[in-house]
């Protein structure tokens, strides 16, 4: 016998309150308050932004903390075309990437609104920052980046 | 300005948010409007016979077709359980309570629920058990239509009995 199609509808939710730590927190703490994107020179691996504290390369404690610039340059690209509503940030098409900062070493993840047709890996892209009001202390204080060339 | 502001940033809080879309298929529906009729179907395996619950199109184990629908009973035994005693977002059971896995009289696995009505130390491994469905009118067709298990009162099963059946 056969039987009508059965489906169901269901979310899920899951409530994350993630404690920062001492470093990523300060990280945080200049996006929100300064506007500035900070990372750390540490052994073997240079300017890491975001910082860890720590060197991955050979487990040496974090250095010096080091201001990198807005600025920067694509290294990995992902466009979304089918986006998951709830989760990710914006109507697709965007796209998620790798940006390599001016000053830095290593490539931050973060999202491109704008733009991904003419976005390639090499691409330069500079952040957009949430409004002084809006900044709450989280990655997303950087908006998104916006493609330059 | 040199360093980063001193105070960090505590926490940060984002919520993951999934919204799922979730077909039944057959015989996924057949098991569920079973349920609504207080019966509880498994899967026979074409090649060892051994019944799965809920039902499965193919045996995991053997990749054969599982291409007979059998009734198992509402009741069965205790394999292995946990006490809970942390609250959960979004659940609503008083706690401590007991999360157990079941092993239907005419299953080879064991499904996972709720045992209630007793307390949770007199839990054990080999405990016989039963279903509390819901009232007829109220069953929906859904996992929520067994409310939770219940000790029969019966003698302890004998480990060997369901110790290939966890």
């Amino acid at each position: 016998m056969p039987l009508p199609v059965m489906r169901l509808d269901v979310v899920s939710e899951f409530p994350y309150k993630h404690s920062t730590g001492e470093t990523i927190g300060r990280f945080l703490a200049g996006l929100k308050e300064q506007k500035r994107i900070w990372g750390q020179r540490v052994g073997g691996l240079g300017v890491v932004v975001p910082p860890l504290g720590y060197s991955e390369v050979d487990g040496s404690a974090g250095g010096e903390w080091v201001e990198v610039k807005p600025t920067g340059v694509v290294t990995a690209v992902a466009v979304v075309h089918q986006a998951v509503d709830g989760l990710h940030p914006f109507p697709p098409p965007f796209a998620f990437v790798l940006v390599r900062l001016d000053g830095a070493d290593t490539a931050l993840a973060h999202v491109v609104k704008d733009g991904v047709e003419r976005l390639r890996v090499g691409s330069r892209v500079e952040a957009v920052w949430a409004p002084d009001d809006e900044r709450r202390g989280s990655i997303r204080d950087i908006a998104c980046f916006t493609v330059v060339s | 300005m040199t360093e980063p502001p001193k105070e960090p940033v505590r926490y940060v809080e984002t919520t993951v948010h999934l919204p799922y879309h979730y077909v039944a298929g057959d015989v996924r529906a057949r098991y569920l409007a079973a349920l609504k009729e207080k019966k509880i179907l498994g899967a026979r395996c074409s090649r060892t016979g051994k019944v799965f619950v809920p039902p499965l199109v193919a045996s995991p184990e053997s990749f054969a077709p599982c291409d007979e629908l059998v009734e198992v009973a509402d009741r069965g035994v205790v394999t292995t359980f946990c006490v809970v005693n942390l609250p959960v977002i979004g659940r609503n059971i008083e706690i401590p309570y007991v999360a157990s896995s079941v092993a239907l009289d005419g299953a080879d696995i064991s499904i996972f629920a709720l045992v209630q009505e007793c307390r949770p130390e007199d839990v054990r491994m080999g405990m016989r058990v039963e279903a509390v469905w819901k009232p007829d009118g109220e069953r929906q067709g859904d996992h929520q239509d067994i409310q939770y298990f219940r000790p029969t009162g019966e003698p302890d099963a004998p480990r060997e009995s369901f110790l290939h059946r966890l």
